[in-house]
């Protein structure tokens, strides 16, 4: 124990000569707070290019000033060296913005400190041919892989008190990481961050670790430096959204390099200057001036310098607080304690949500981590998919994953469109953590490159897995195979002549024990019956019940079920464009909408193509078709397209909207009697300020779930994420089947339901792979529960009495009566309608059958100090 | 007034309003010296009784009444403009431009107002019905704008919607999309912490039936405008916001209402990208008359040191000129718009200035339903009925008559032809913290 806490300290004190004493900064000088993430993990290497697609749908969270990279567990082949120098030499990545400035920079900071075992210059496309929107010309990058002088580490040790006699190996490593560190700094500070011109940096240094960044866009970085057939096993990617600075630099952008980790950040946080200090007092003083940098800097002091396990570096940035700390069992309760009474000055206050790509050379191994403040103020979304290959994801949005998905599955049919599991962290909790960690450790050496992008290892992938902060296992359900949409299936089934329900329950009937082709089969006979207006209707309606509902699969993976469903119906819809019928016409980005639409039953919109948002996006081309008078639309393929049933207007009951893929956010905001159903999951700010109608999601919800709604109703199959409610008024009526993170209903005004006012019913149950209804542990995990409330009602479906007194804010339990249950009782019977959840099962799981009341437990806002004595005359106007 | 009494409340009201008419009048004319009591540093007397005789006679005082500045100490009262000596003032008939632009971008709409003012935010719910009717006839009537404030938009306003601002703030009451569409100007109001309670704060009492009609709420209940938007807690999604709103109303132009934080450049800049027409520096020495002193008087930075930063700033980015930067926060006079433009804005919003106008005192009971002597912080039927929206209107355009008049005259004694000249010209005013206003 002494010698870490020597060596620590050793390594702190060995910094002091690093920079001159001077006062840590108080403001940051690169303003920021916008920004877009993307991290991917795959057990085996996974090409740049499929990053493309998602860093561009994401495009709107940053503005074109900064952009960057990191990969982990690179492929030696591809930067000219063995797989031995890639494992244990320091990959040196340095940037050049003034080209002539290189030979200063090799001869003052590279050639005396280190023996240089390769240079790796890398390439890129001409800018202003490829990439004319870039402001600023990208630096040039030299790669030097590098271990440190024999004699350096010599020195080093003498200087510093660390003995030649009871060296070890682990001990070598360290002060050869700490001289890599802090010769880095000395570059820095000489060619970047000093008075003068800045003329060079390092992007980073750590072993079988490499940043690239620059001004522009996260997806330009990958072009202009053509990592598009650059393979590794981890990436993260980020736009920036800075507001400061009027001459952009690359050394602002996100990634910033630690050691051996490089991180990205969404968010924006109070305590810049008390983290600064922090650091300061441990001799680090920061460069760039953002809170990303400082960021990385804590979290390489806690891992590295102090040797934290991650748990506890998790821990310190995001501390576990109020009743989520209590529920921690005692041990941690001590450790954590220390922790935070340490290192809170040290831990960021603000929104954030931090990527890290870590490479750990003693085990060899590469993470990805995704760790989420403790308020959960940031959108973050992680996935997983596990078939032949296993493949992790952490983002900003859902539909950034759902994009790299199809990327990678458009080339390796071992890869599906979708996630076999999607979720949120819920930040500082008991619970999870707030952190996520993809490990991915190579077993044995690799093996080529195959055409698709993705490596194939002769000898088996690597290891895969994803825990949580705790160390708790997430997995896909390996038990159902996964099996590939292969579009040249021989044979076709022509479905039985029954209609849409019918065939529904023909499939559900036998799915069970079909194989993948049987599928397929029944699957193409779908779509090649489907050329009259009566089967293309059917079509439809079949695949969406499909998707929708819940059944057992028998041995296919669900995911797989999804995108083989998610493709059919984009069949359909072609063929629906090649001959249109009088019951549907498809509308594309390239129709000129100025032009009437031919009247028909259904409007399909191919979302491809459309525009994310502004003029040409598809949620004005759809109020434009709304205008001419069409009331039936669907949606087919979105893919992040936002404020789709935006901008409508008020009095809109009457038209419905399907909408399948993945949409962007805002979806349904401000709908004033439409009903608009989603075949999938929503993403954050859905329904916000709607007055009227019914939404309807086959799947999740994000952030801040009907913020100030004023009516209309709302069914989710699965969870909301962050403040569902908040600030709501009026009388919307919800029923969320899943849970929520925290905070569900702050500020929520909604009168009375019982005399018409508002409610949301929560029942904490979910689908197992095989379609069977379960309890979640709790219906409700957060705390915060009618926080500043002063109306609405919350009835929980909470038979074992999960929730407790200590999780209510504002709220208070209230007894449920028959007025209550006749209350909820019709909503929870079209819930059933819609989403195949049977009242009867909810009121009897695990036992007898109960009455509503003895299942629901109802909270409703304190009774407020609504008026003080003087003001009873109040009290005769109403 | 109106029409023959009905009934003996309709007496009294009546009677009322006259005396309190008389006591807007008999009191600038000194005719019983300044009363004792009345107005702060700020707020002088002198300065609230010359702004009621500029709501009268669209003139500017001038019987001895200080009308061009305070007596703080500090702000705008001991900044100064430089006149020029006599002989070198504009001819007294010179055409002098006081219009500016709301939109400076070379895209969408362009507005244009003919002074450089308009009038602040102030919720139906804060203020009563009619005063919002009044600043909406107004603003109509010099064909520049006022705004909804976050409680919503009253049907009476709707026939004055070219000149109504809606207001999207973080409790969102009242938003809908068909009053996003209805206007011009769609303006966001980010971080209100000088407010009671936790971010604004209406209590129970003011929220009456109606108030809770319009907001969807239940009556009698106080309603809480969190300070943060839920939805917003980084830039990019403040940029979605903007993208949001203009999905509803593509043509609108968007507004970015901040307070002062230390690092307001950067937020002003973040607006730029995000998209928006017009940032909105709401310094500190505004604010609603409910909210107590000292979270008022001690949150944020005072305008007249945002403003010159803010505008130096934008300049150093290159962006300034596709910017329109609009001041607010305690802004008194004709003279205190001149300084705030002097020092980089390009034109003034005004809050209290037109609640003076119809009668305040700044007795700041303005938090209770009852508590408003001139029926003007209130929402209560009775209390309301003590501003008739057509006398409002008159009074409100006859001090932007005297404004008008004022700024045509300072304009002419610093030889600018119009107010875009004066525009971030420091160099015209002088600093004497030492001296007190004469």
């Amino acid at each position: 124990m002494s010698n870490e806490v020597e060596l620590s300290e050793k390594l702190i004190r060995s910094r002091q000569r690093l920079s001159p004493a001077v006062s840590p900064p108080l403001r940051k000088e690169e303003g920021e707070g916008g920004c877009g993430v993307i991290g991917i993990a795959c057990n085996e290497k996974i090409a740049g290019r499929h990053l493309l697609q998602s860093l561009a749908q994401m495009r709107n969270r940053g503005n074109g000033k900064g952009g960057g990279i990191a990969a982990v567990g690179l492929a030696a082949g591809e930067l000219g060296v063995t797989q031995n120098i890639l494992e244990n030499d320091y990959l040196l990545s340095v940037a050049y913005l003034d080209p002539g400035a290189r030979t200063e920079v090799e001869r003052t900071s590279i050639v005396p400190t280190f023996e240089i075992d390769s240079v790796f210059q890398v390439p890129h496309v001409d800018a202003e041919q490829s990439l004319p929107t870039l402001e600023v010309c990208p630096p040039e990058v030299v790669l030097y892989f590098v271990r440190v002088k024999a004699n350096a580490i010599g020195k080093f040790q003498e200087e510093n008190g660390l003995g030649l006699s009871t060296c070890s190996e682990a001990l070598l490593s360290h002060i050869e990481d700490e001289i890599i560190y802090q010769n880095s700094y000395r570059l820095n500070r000489a060619f970047y961050a000093s008075e003068g011109e800045k003329r060079a940096f390092v992007l980073s240094h750590g072993k079988n670790l490499l940043v690239l960044k620059m001004v522009g866009y996260g997806d330009d970085v990958v072009r202009y430096y053509q990592l598009e057939n650059f393979h590794a096993h981890v990436w993260i990617g980020h736009h920036r959204y800075p507001t400061k600075g009027r001459v952009w630099h690359p050394g602002g952008a996100h990634p910033f390099a630690g050691l051996h980790e490089a991180l990205v950040h969404n968010g924006d946080f109070a305590n810049y200057a008390s983290i600064c200090e922090h650091l300061a007092q441990r001799n680090i003083q920061p460069l760039f001036l953002t809170d990303t940098e400082v960021s990385v800097l804590v979290f390489d002091l806690l891992h590295r310098t102090y040797g934290y396990p991650l748990e506890y570096v998790f821990e310190a940035l995001a501390p576990t607080t109020e009743r989520d700390f209590t529920l921690l069992p005692e041990e941690k309760q001590r450790i954590y304690r220390q922790l935070q009474t340490t290192h809170i000055h040290g831990s960021p206050d603000g929104p954030w949500f931090f990527l890290v790509a870590h490479s750990d050379p003693v085990e060899r191994a590469y993470r990805l981590i995704g760790i989420t403040d403790t308020s959960m103020l940031r959108p973050q979304v992680f996935a997983l998919q596990q078939g032949d290959v296993s493949i992790g994801f952490a983002a900003s949005e859902k539909q950034a994953i759902d994009a790299a998905l199809e990327s990678l599955s458009r080339e390796d049919a071992r890869f599906w469109s979708r996630a076999d599991l999607y979720w949120n962290a819920r930040g500082g909790s008991h619970t999870d953590g707030g952190a996520f960690v993809f490990r991915v450790h190579p077993g044995s050496p690799q093996a080529k490159d195959g055409p698709s992008g993705v490596e194939h290892a002769c000898n088996g992938s690597a290891e895969f897995a994803c825990t949580d902060k705790f160390g708790r296992s997430i997995q896909a359900n390996q038990t159902k195979m996964p099996f590939h949409n292969n579009p040249s299936a021989n044979t076709v089934a022509s479905p039985p002549d029954v209609p849409a329900q019918e065939l529904f329950t023909w499939v559900k009937d036998r799915v069970r024990s079909w194989s993948p082709d049987s599928l397929l089969e029944f699957l193409r006979g779908l779509e090649r019956s489907a050329s009259s207006n009566e089967n293309r209707k059917r079509a439809f309606e079949v695949l969406t019940l499909l998707m929708d509902r819940r059944y057992p699969t028998g041995r296919l993976r669900r995911s797989c079920l999804l995108s083989a469903f998610d493709q059919s119906l984009v069949n359909v819809v072609a063929s629906i464009r090649r001959s249109p019928s009088k019951a549907f016409a498809v509308v594309t980005a390239d129709d000129d909408l100025s032009r009437a639409i031919a009247d028909c039953e259904t409007l399909v919109l191919d979302a491809i193509g459309f525009a994310p948002e502004g003029e040409c996006s598809l949620a004005r081309a759809i109020v434009r078709l709304y205008q001419q008078g069409h009331r039936r639309f669907a949606i087919a393929r979105a893919k992040g397209q936002r404020f789709i049933a935006n901008g409508l207007g008020p009095d809109t009951s009457g038209l419905r909207i399907d909408v399948y893929g993945s949409p962007g956010d805002y979806l349904a905001s401000g709908i004033d009697g439409a009903e608009v159903v989603v075949h999938g999951s929503g993403q954050d700010q859905v329904a916000q300020i709607m007055k009227d109608g019914r939404l309807c999601i086959y799947g999740d919800v994000g952030q801040t779930f009907l913020y100030a709604a004023k009516g209309g109703e709302a069914f989710v199959l699965g969870n909301a994420a962050g403040r569902p409610l908040i600030n709501a008024v009026g009388h919307p009526r919800v029923v969320i089947n899943g849970t929520c993170l925290d905070y569900l209903a702050e500020s929520c005004m909604a009168g009375d339901p019982l005399h018409g006012g508002g409610f949301v019913v929560v029942n904490g149950v979910s689908f197992d792979d095989d379609g069977r209804l379960f309890e979640l542990d709790t219906p409700y995990p957060g705390c915060n529960l009618f926080s500043l409330s002063s109306g609405g009602a919350i009835y929980l479906r909470d038979p074992h009495g999960k929730v407790s007194e200590d999780q209510l804010n504002g709220g208070q339990f209230a007894p449920m009566q028959a007025a209550d249950w006749a209350l909820i009782r019709p909503y929870l019977e079209e819930n059933e309608r819609l989403f195949g959840i049977p009242l009867q099962q909810l009121l009897q799981i695990n036992g007898p059958a109960l009455s509503g009341e003895q299942i629901y437990r109802k909270v409703q806002p304190h009774a407020l100090q609504a008026l003080q004595a003087e003001e009873a005359w109040v009290k005769m106007q109403s | 007034m109106s029409a023959k009494p009905e009934s003996i409340e309709q007496i009294i009201a009546q009677k009322h309003i006259e005396c309190l008419h008389r006591g807007f009048h008999v009191w600038p004319a000194l005719e019983y010296g300044k009363p004792p009591a009345m107005g702060d540093s700020r707020w002088t007397a002198d300065l609230i009784l010359s702004t009621w005789m500029q709501a009268e006679t669209g003139q500017p005082p001038s019987n001895g009444l200080e009308y061009r500045t305070g007596q703080s100490g500090g702000g705008f009262d001991v900044l100064h403009l430089k006149f020029l000596p006599p002989e070198h003032w504009l001819a007294d008939d010179a055409a002098i431009d006081l219009s500016i632009p709301l939109n400076r971008r070379d895209y969408d709409r362009q507005i244009r107002i003919p002074v450089p003012f308009y009038g602040a935010g102030m919720s139906y719910g804060s203020i009563s019905e009619n005063v919002m009717l009044a600043r909406a006839m107004a603003a109509r009537k010099w064909d520049t704008f006022t705004c909804t404030g976050e409680g919503g938009y009253p049907e009476s306003l709707v026939s004055y919607k070219d000149h109504v601002i809606t207001q999207i703030a973080t409790g969102m009451f009242g938003v809908r999309e068909e009053t996003i569409q209805c206007a011009p100007i769609i303006e966001f109001k980010y971080a209100q912490g000088a407010k009671p309670g936790l971010g604004g704060h209406l209590l129970g009492d003011k929220a009456t039936t109606t108030v809770a009609q319009m907001r969807e709420s239940v009556p009698w209940v106080s309603l809480f405008s969190p300070f943060p938007f839920h939805s917003v807690y980084s830039v990019e999604d403040h940029k979605k916001h903007i993208d949001w709103v203009k999905t509803i109303n593509p043509a609108a132009l968007v507004s970015v209402k901040v307070s002062t934080p230390t690092d307001i450049d950067m937020v002003t800049v973040g607006s730029y990208y995000a998209g928006a027409h017009i940032v909105q520096i709401d310094g500190s020495y505004g604010g609603t008359g409910a909210a107590p002193e000292i979270a008022k008087k001690n949150i944020a930075m005072p305008t007249e040191l945002a403003i010159p930063r803010v505008h130096r700033y934008l300049v150093a980015e290159g962006i300034r000129d596709e910017l329109v930067v609009m001041a607010s926060g305690g802004l008194r006079t004709a003279h205190d718009i001149a300084k705030v433009i002097a020092l980089g804005a390009d034109g003034a919003i005004l809050g209290t200035a037109e609640l003076v106008a119809l009668g305040c005192t700044r007795c700041s009971n303005c938090e209770r339903g009852r508590g408003c002597p001139f029926g003007l912080t209130t929402t209560d039927p009775e209390l309301q009925r003590l501003v008739e929206p057509e006398w409002g209107a008159a009074r409100l355009s006859n001090l932007y008559q005297s404004f008008q008049s004022e700024l045509r005259t300072i304009l002419r004694q610093l030889g600018l032809q119009n107010i875009r000249d004066l525009r971030g010209r420091k160099d015209l005013l002088l600093y004497r913290g030492d001296v007190k206003a004469s």
